[in-house]
């Protein structure tokens, strides 16, 4: 299976997972995000809602970086730049994710 | 190795119809929703800096600007799911067809709009 197919293939299956979060989180987000500091700290550090969100995260930063390295694909000429772009674009979504868990963890302790 | 595909042509190019109107606007809701989830992560992030610092982040959520953020935030993820939705139909092949593809490309872009309302108001009103 050649890396383009293998891509689509993780675009779709991520795109599927990520629906739902989705639509579950911006629900949520216009619930909350104008209420004082002990209710939106508690909804982060509640269960389902500390799992949820991190899926959501990891979900969400996966399909979009594979989505933008598609208009890199697109749009940049040259090969050293978007290779370097791409790099960027893969280790900001992965650093993301585990600093924001980590921290959605530090607020349960 | 030299890569020989064919970059995509400049957009200027094409005559705007609906389908390359929801194209590009799935790519910019993507790269916007990227940097939404960046922010959102910062705002939970902030959290962790205790209740006094985060004053500053309640008074700015509660204004104006703070709001017409969100509801931006939300406008893009609500695009992106009914685009990404389009999408996942054309991948088992339904939906190709000129008039279908013009049909689904409106309720995309229309839909995102009620779809944006819908949240804010439920979210608002019944959910907490």
């Amino acid at each position: 299976m050649i890396t383009a197919t293998k891509k689509w293939i993780f675009l779709k299956l991520s795109a599927v997972i990520m629906l739902p979060l989705m639509i579950w989180f911006v629900f949520q987000l216009v619930s909350i995000y104008n209420m004082g500091f002990e209710d939106i700290n508690s909804f982060f550090v509640k269960q389902p809602n500390k799992f949820l969100f991190s899926l959501f995260v990891i979900i969400t930063y996966f399909y979009s970086a594979l989505s933008i390295s598609e208009v890199f694909e697109d749009y940049i000429v040259n090969e050293k730049l978007k290779n370097v772009a791409n790099k960027i674009l893969y280790l900001f979504a992965i650093i993301m994710p585990i600093f924001t868990i980590f921290i959605l963890y530090k607020l349960s302790l | 190795m030299k890569n020989d595909n064919p970059l995509s042509p400049h957009i200027q190019i094409y005559n705007w119809h609906i389908s390359s109107l929801v194209s590009i606007s799935h790519r910019i809701t993507g790269i916007i929703n990227f940097a939404s989830l960046t922010l959102i992560c910062f705002w939970v992030s902030y959290l962790v800096l205790g209740k006094d610092n985060y004053e500053l982040i309640f008074i700015f959520l509660n204004s104006f600007i703070g709001k017409f953020l969100i509801l931006a935030i939300v406008w893009s993820f609500s695009f992106q799911i009914l685009s990404e939705i389009r999408h996942l139909f054309w991948d088992y092949g339904i939906g190709f067809e000129l008039k279908t593809a013009n049909i689904t490309g409106s309720l995309v872009i229309v839909g995102s709009f009620i779809l944006t309302l819908l949240i804010y108001i439920l979210g608002k009103n019944f959910l907490i």
